[in-house]
C-alpha cells in the first residue's frame, strides 16, 4: 500500500523539479541580473568611493551630454548597418554562387564556413597581423611597390572603423552563407523551371522566385547578424582596444570599460540598459518589418 | 551544341566560386601555412607556402613556460564539457516539462526563456559577477560553469528543444505512460532518445559558443585564475604582436579542436543550422 502511494507520488512529482531546478538557475543567473541592472541603473553605485544611493535618472541625464558614450553609440550604429548590409548581400551571393550540386561545391561551402568556428579571438588576431602597421598587408603593398608608406588601417580613427566593418562582416558571412545556403535549399526546382518556361530572365527569377521563396531566413539572418554586432567585443578588444582616440569603443565595449575600469557600476547599468533597449528595438523592429515583407511577398 | 555552351557556363560558374572562395579564406590560408615557416618567410612572402616547411613555431608553441596550449586547452575542454553536461538534461528537462503544460503557463515560460535569446551578455555580467561574489564563487571555475548553465545559453537550448518537441508525436509518450512508467523514466528512455538531432545542434552549437568565449572568462575567471584557451591566448598574444612564427604557431594550436571537430560533425552542424533557418 504504502510502496504504490509512493510510486503515485513520484510519477505526479515527475520532471517538475529538474524543470524548477532549469528554470532557478536561469532567474539567478539571467532574470535576477537584468533586474539587478535596472536597479543599480538608478543608483550612483560605485565598490571604490563606496556611493550606493538612490539618484533617479541622473546617470540617462549623464549619458545624453558623455561624449564618448555619443561617440560610441554613433561607431556602434555604423558597425550595426554595415555588417547587417554586407554580410547579408554577400552571405546571399556566396550562397547562390555556391548552390551546385557538384562535390567541389560541398568542400567550396566547407572552405567557406571555417570562420565561422573560429573564435573572434583568433579571428581578431589574423587580421591584426594582416593589418597592424608592420603587418602583412602592408609588406605586400609596399613589396609590389603599390604605395611607399605603410598604410595605418588601425592607426587612424576613419580607417580603424572601417577595418573594424570588414573584419565583422568577414567573421559574420561565414554565416550569413550558412543561412542562405540552407533557405535556397529549401527552394524547389521547379519552381525556377517553371518561371524560366514563362520566359522569366534572371534578374526577375531572381527577384520573384528566390528572394520570396528565402524571406524567412532572410529575416532569421538579419535579426541575428544584429544582435551579434550588437554585443561585439572580443573583435574590438584585441584588433584596436578601442582605439585610437576611443574612436572604435562600441556601447558593448563602453559599458565593460565604464563597470570594470571606472568601477562606476551605476553608470555601467545606465548604459546596459541603453544597449538593452537599442537591441530590443533594432531586433523587434527589423523582425517585425521583414515579416511584414514575408507576408506581401 | 546547346550542351557545349551549357558546359561551358557551368565551367565559368565553378572557376568564379572557387576564386570567390579563395579569395574569402586567403587570411585563414595566411594563418595556416605561416604556423609552419620562419619569421622572415612570413615577412618576405606571406602568400607563399611553407618551404622549406619547419615545426619550430609549433614546437616553440609547445615548450613555452607557461604551458599556454596545454593548459588553456585543458580548462577549456573542463568548462565546456561541465557545462554541457548539466545544461543538455537540464534544458531538455526543462523543455519536455513546459511542453507538457498549457496555456498562459506555457505561452509564458517560452517567452521568459526567449528573452535570453536577445540580451547582450553585457548588460547582465556586472550582475553575476556580483552574485559570484556574495556567494563566494567569484573568480573560479564552478562560478563560470554555473553562469554559463544558467545564463544565456539555457534560452538556445530550451529554444530548440520546444520546438522541436512540437514535431514528436504523442502517441509514443502516451503509450509509455499507459504502461505505467514514471515522469523521469518516460523522460529519460523514450523523450531524450527522440530528441536526439535536436540535441546534437544544441551540443555542437552550445559547445563551439563556450569554447569560444571570451567575454565571461575574461571576466569571471580574472587575470590570475588560469585561462581558457581563448582568454590565455588573448592575455599572453599582446606581446608577440610582430613575432609572427611564434603567433601563428599558438593559434594553429588553438584553433585546432574547434576546426578539426567542425569537419568532423559538418552534417550535423549544417543540418542543425537548417532546420533552424527554415523553422523561421
Amino acid at each position: 500500500m504504502s510502496t504504490h502511494v509512493q510510486t503515485r507520488a513520484r510519477h505526479r512529482i515527475g520532471l517538475a523539479p529538474l524543470a524548477l531546478l532549469a528554470l532557478l538557475l536561469y532567474a539567478a543567473f539571467l532574470i535576477y541580473p537584468l533586474v539587478q541592472s535596472f536597479i543599480t541603473s538608478l543608483t550612483n553605485r560605485n565598490v571604490l568611493n563606496a556611493t550606493n544611493a538612490f539618484i533617479g535618472f541622473a546617470n540617462f541625464a549623464e549619458l545624453v551630454h558623455d561624449e564618448r558614450f555619443l561617440r560610441s553609440l554613433g561607431f556602434t550604429l555604423v558597425v550595426v548597418l554595415f555588417v547587417t548590409v554586407v554580410s547579408n548581400i554577400f552571405g546571399l551571393l556566396f550562397a547562390m554562387l555556391l548552390n551546385g550540386p557538384a562535390r567541389h561545391y560541398k568542400i567550396m561551402r566547407t572552405l567557406v564556413f571555417i570562420p565561422q568556428v573560429l573564435s573572434g579571438v583568433i579571428v581578431a588576431f589574423i587580421w591584426r597581423s594582416i593589418l597592424t602597421e608592420n603587418g602583412l598587408l602592408n609588406s605586400v603593398l609596399q613589396g609590389t611597390g603599390l604605395t611607399q608608406q605603410p598604410i595605418s588601417w588601425l592607426g587612424t580613427p576613419a580607417l580603424a572603423t572601417l577595418s573594424i566593418c570588414v573584419v565583422v562582416s568577414w567573421m559574420t558571412i561565414a554565416f550569413t552563407t550558412v543561412v542562405y545556403t540552407a533557405a535556397l535549399q529549401s527552394v524547389p526546382a521547379e519552381l525556377h523551371e517553371a518561371a524560366r518556361m514563362d520566359g522569366a530572365g534572371p534578374l526577375n527569377r531572381f527577384c520573384n522566385v528566390t528572394l520570396p521563396m528565402i524571406a524567412p531566413g532572410t529575416t532569421i539572418s538579419v535579426t541575428l547578424t544584429l544582435i551579434t554586432t550588437l554585443k561585439l567585443f572580443d573583435v574590438i578588444a584585441v584588433l584596436t582596444g578601442g582605439g585610437p582616440a576611443n574612436s572604435t569603443k562600441s556601447v558593448a565595449f563602453y559599458l565593460i570599460d565604464v563597470a570594470f575600469t571606472s568601477n562606476r557600476f551605476g553608470y555601467a547599468s545606465a548604459i546596459a540598459m541603453v544597449l538593452l533597449a537599442l537591441t530590443a528595438v533594432l531586433a523587434y523592429g527589423v523582425t517585425y518589418l521583414l515579416r511584414r515583407r514575408e507576408a506581401h511577398l | 551544341m546547346s550542351a557545349l555552351l551549357l558546359n561551358r557556363t557551368t565551367r565559368g560558374r565553378a572557376l568564379a566560386a572557387w576564386l570567390v572562395t579563395v579569395a574569402f579564406i586567403v587570411p585563414i590560408y595566411i594563418a595556416l601555412v605561416s604556423a609552419f615557416k620562419s619569421q622572415s618567410q612570413i615577412l618576405a612572402n606571406p602568400l607563399g607556402p611553407p618551404v622549406p616547411f619547419t615545426w619550430e613555431n609549433i614546437g616553440n608553441a609547445l615548450s613555452r613556460p607557461d604551458a599556454l596550449i596545454q593548459t588553456g586547452l585543458l580548462n577549456s575542454i573542463v568548462v565546456t564539457a561541465a557545462t554541457l553536461l548539466v545544461l543538455i538534461p537540464l534544458a531538455a528537462a526543462a523543455s519536455f516539462w513546459i511542453s507538457e503544460r498549457t496555456g498562459w503557463v506555457k505561452s509564458g515560460l517560452i517567452a521568459l526563456f526567449a528573452l535570453g535569446l536577445m540580451i547582450p551578455p553585457q548588460v547582465v555580467l556586472q550582475p553575476i559577477v556580483s552574485l559570484l561574489q556574495s556567494v563566494g564563487l567569484a573568480n573560479s571555475y564552478p562560478g563560470l560553469i554555473l553562469s554559463n548553465i544558467g545564463g544565456g545559453y539555457m534560452s538556445f537550448a530550451v529554444f530548440v528543444y520546444v520546438g522541436f518537441l512540437r514535431t514528436v508525436p504523442r502517441d509514443v509518450i502516451d503509450a509509455a505512460r499507459m504502461d505505467g512508467a514514471s515522469e523521469l523514466r518516460v523522460w529519460w528512455t523514450i523523450v531524450m532518445p527522440l530528441l536526439r538531432p535536436a540535441t546534437a545542434t544544441v551540443g555542437i552549437f552550445l559547445g563551439l559558443w563556450v569554447w569560444n568565449d571570451f567575454l565571461n572568462p575574461l571576466f569571471i575567471l580574472g587575470p590570475l585564475q588560469g585561462q581558457t584557451i581563448t582568454t590565455g591566448i588573448y592575455q599572453s598574444l599582446g606581446q608577440y604582436s610582430t613575432d609572427y612564427g611564434q603567433l601563428f604557431g599558438i593559434m594553429f594550436l588553438a584553433a585546432l579542436i574547434p576546426v578539426v571537430g567542425y569537419l568532423v560533425t559538418q552534417r550535423e552542424f549544417i543540418h542543425g543550422l537548417m532546420s533552424g533557418a527554415s523553422k523561421g
